[in-house]
């Protein structure tokens, strides 16, 4: 090989090490902290000890796992329900308004969560329903903010399906129903699955609108920890953190076992 | 069997000020294999896609075994259709791709794996029941959708250019495959393409579409050698097209003589065909022979031509001729060591009466 042509490689695997350093470096060194014999957060940790682990799982910490993991976990499962058939919607039908609907739909991809949790306070409280703070309201603006990741995948898998399918299993002799619940919905099912994966992983890191709408034992684990760096960052903290990060991910991957979504975590609009 | 397998009558499809499909006849006899043929646009898919009932027709009714299907939706027409990009679905195995129609049409279990394993082995992919779509070459998803159309014994086929995405040599394999096969059921088919040489090679008639119009139907020998006009005689293979008026003399044993700007000819005229006003003289290229001065037939038409190009083709050879008024002529040979010809040759170009063919008059919209 010939310097100029070397030279574009040298650079990416250059790019593709700092992508490794500064995304699994930090990583590396909160879990290390971790295991600190003193509550200090000493790298590298000094002596070694399980106990800021085994604070993570005390009550003060069970519970807003426990609450993030329910609040996003339905948060996905509605999002999932609304978002399929919204996607049919934008994807296959012409109506009046559709572009506004869509536009409110997916606007959340790119306003900031801040913005949506401070509206959704001021509503909620204009309108008479404070009382709402807490679950509530927080799995209303998680549903919010979740709605355009399934949307957005379940557009993907009925784009990418071949447009004769449907005429083929019709000619078939499948009724309209027959069609949607035989050649549709299981090729958009995937879709719907991968969507309601991304919504729960955004819901169980959203720290932003949550920052706004969660109460006093009613608050999501982002929010509990942000507060308790109040504190300074303790290794319990560094414990914290980093189930919190193994929680969402031990989930997909035991869910990518079951359904395949692989196409589309991995590649955008798979091959069907 | 007297009633036709497809009857369509005044079929008509107007996309806003298009008429994509104007007033259109054909009927199909039982296990007759009829192909629509022309050129992107012309209005044979539309016309397919009204017959599956995909597209609803602005006028026109639609009879399938007697029993009038215009206004009935795809899933209770009875056909079998095989789509270009063969539509197989992707969560499905082989063998449940074939058997999704006898499903829909709540065949009993058993009943449905025989008659899957029937179609399966009727277009040899027995054994891939369990493969997904994905995993299979071009060909072979070609034969599950053929499986999987015929397996619900339709009324009749329709094929949407179900070869054009395959490489060539499998899309000869597959013509004669698929004509073997719809010769060997029976069943009356109608067969879209755009390719001359599927359709003269698989049909039993070709119908020639244009502008949404049926420019001519008959045999793959009638549209070749007795092309009705203009359009039909350039679209399907080369020709040669000379226009042509009668000298006036009387016609002696069935011959006339026209006059054309290469020179006199003598022709034989098509039955009905007035020798009188604009004709158009038409000889194909392999019906155009070379000669030397001496050496032309008796009873023959012959011009003075110049060879000025040679075109080796491997079987046969193309001769680019320039006539004596100066216009162009093909001509093609078989390649069997006879003749040699080479450029700048001088040569007389010869064909029989019965070798040209002459339209009359030129349809106006030629």
């Amino acid at each position: 090989m010939t310097l100029p042509s070397r030279l574009p490689w040298a650079a990416l695997k250059l790019a593709v090490a700092c992508v490794y350093l500064f995304m699994l470096g930090p990583i590396l060194i909160t879990a290390a902290v971790a295991f600190n014999q003193d509550n200090r957060s000493y790298f590298p940790p000094r002596g070694f000890s399980l106990q800021w682990w085994g604070a993570a799982f005390g009550p003060q910490w069970l519970q807003p796992l426990l609450f993030s993991l329910e609040l996003a976990t339905l948060a996905a499962l509605i999002s999932g329900a609304v978002g399929m058939p919204l996607a049919f919607a934008f994807q296959r039908y012409e109506f009046p308004g559709k572009t506004l609907v869509r536009a409110i739909t997916l606007g959340p991809l790119i306003l900031p969560s801040l913005v949506t949790g401070i509206a959704l306070l001021q509503f909620l409280s204009l309108v008479g329903l404070g009382r709402w703070m807490g679950f509530w309201a927080l799995l209303i603006g998680h549903v919010v903010i979740c709605l355009p990741f399934s949307v957005r995948t379940v557009a993907i898998s009925l784009a990418a399906m071949p447009g004769n399918l449907e005429p083929a299993a019709a000619s078939l002799g499948a009724t309209p129903y027959a069609v949607l619940r035989h050649v549709t919905l299981p090729l958009a099912t995937p879709g719907m699955f991968a969507g309601m994966i991304f919504a729960f992983i955004h819901s169980f890191d959203d720290v932003n609108l949550s920052l706004f709408i969660a109460r006093p034992g009613e608050r999501p684990l982002t929010v509990a920890i942000l507060a308790f760096l109040d504190f300074g960052f303790a290794p319990t903290l560094a414990a914290v953190s980093i189930l919190s990060m193994l929680i969402p991910l031990a989930l997909v991957a035991l869910f990518g076992r079951f359904v395949g979504i692989g196409d589309f975590l991995y590649q955008e609009a798979g091959n069907g | 069997m007297a009633e036709p397998a497809l009857r369509v009558a005044g079929l008509t499809k107007r996309f806003g000020k298009l008429v994509a499909v104007d007033a259109i006849d054909l009927a199909v006899a039982q296990g007759e294999f009829v192909t629509l043929l022309g050129p992107s646009g012309c209005g044979k898919t539309t016309t397919l896609n009204m017959i599956a009932g995909f597209i609803t027709p602005d006028a026109g009714s639609i009879h399938l075994q007697g029993r009038a299907v215009q206004s009935l939706p795809p899933f209770r027409r009875d056909l079998g259709l095989v789509f270009q990009d063969y539509a197989l679905f992707p969560h499905m195995t082989v063998a449940e791709n074939v058997g999704f129609g006898l499903r829909m049409r709540r065949v009993p279990r058993g009943e449905m794996a025989h008659r899957v394993a029937q179609a399966l082995d009727l277009v040899q992919l027995s054994g891939l029941d369990e493969r997904r779509p994905l995993q299979l070459s071009g060909g072979q998803r070609q034969r599950v959708a053929l499986a999987r159309a015929l397996v619900i014994r339709p009324a009749m086929l329709l094929l949407d250019e179900p070869l054009s995405n395959l490489d060539l040599k499998l899309r000869e394999e597959m013509r004669v495959e698929i004509s073997a096969l719809q010769r060997r059921l029976g069943i009356a088919t109608v067969f879209v393409t755009h390719d001359q040489g599927e359709a003269l090679t698989m049909s039993d008639r070709i119908a020639v579409m244009r502008l949404g119009r049926i420019e001519q139907i008959g045999t793959p020998t009638d549209v070749y050698e007795r092309p009705a006009n203009r359009f039909v005689a350039g679209f399907i293979g080369s020709i040669n097209l000379l226009p042509a008026r009668s000298d006036g003399g009387a016609p002696t044993g069935g011959l006339v003589r026209l006059e054309t700007a290469a020179g006199a000819a003598l022709v034989r005229l098509p039955s009905g065909t007035e020798p009188a006003g604009e004709l158009a003289l038409t000889i194909r290229p392999e019906r155009l022979k070379l000669a030397t001065a001496d050496s032309v037939p008796a009873g023959v038409t012959a011009w003075p031509a110049r060879v000025e190009r040679v075109v080796y083709l491997g079987a046969r050879i193309e001769l680019r001729l320039r006539l004596a008024d100066g216009s162009a002529a093909l001509a093609e040979a078989m390649n069997d060591g006879s003749a040699a010809w080479s450029q700048g040759d001088a040569a007389m170009a010869w064909f029989r009466p019965e070798d040209a063919w002459v339209i009359a008059p030129p349809d106006d919209h030629a």
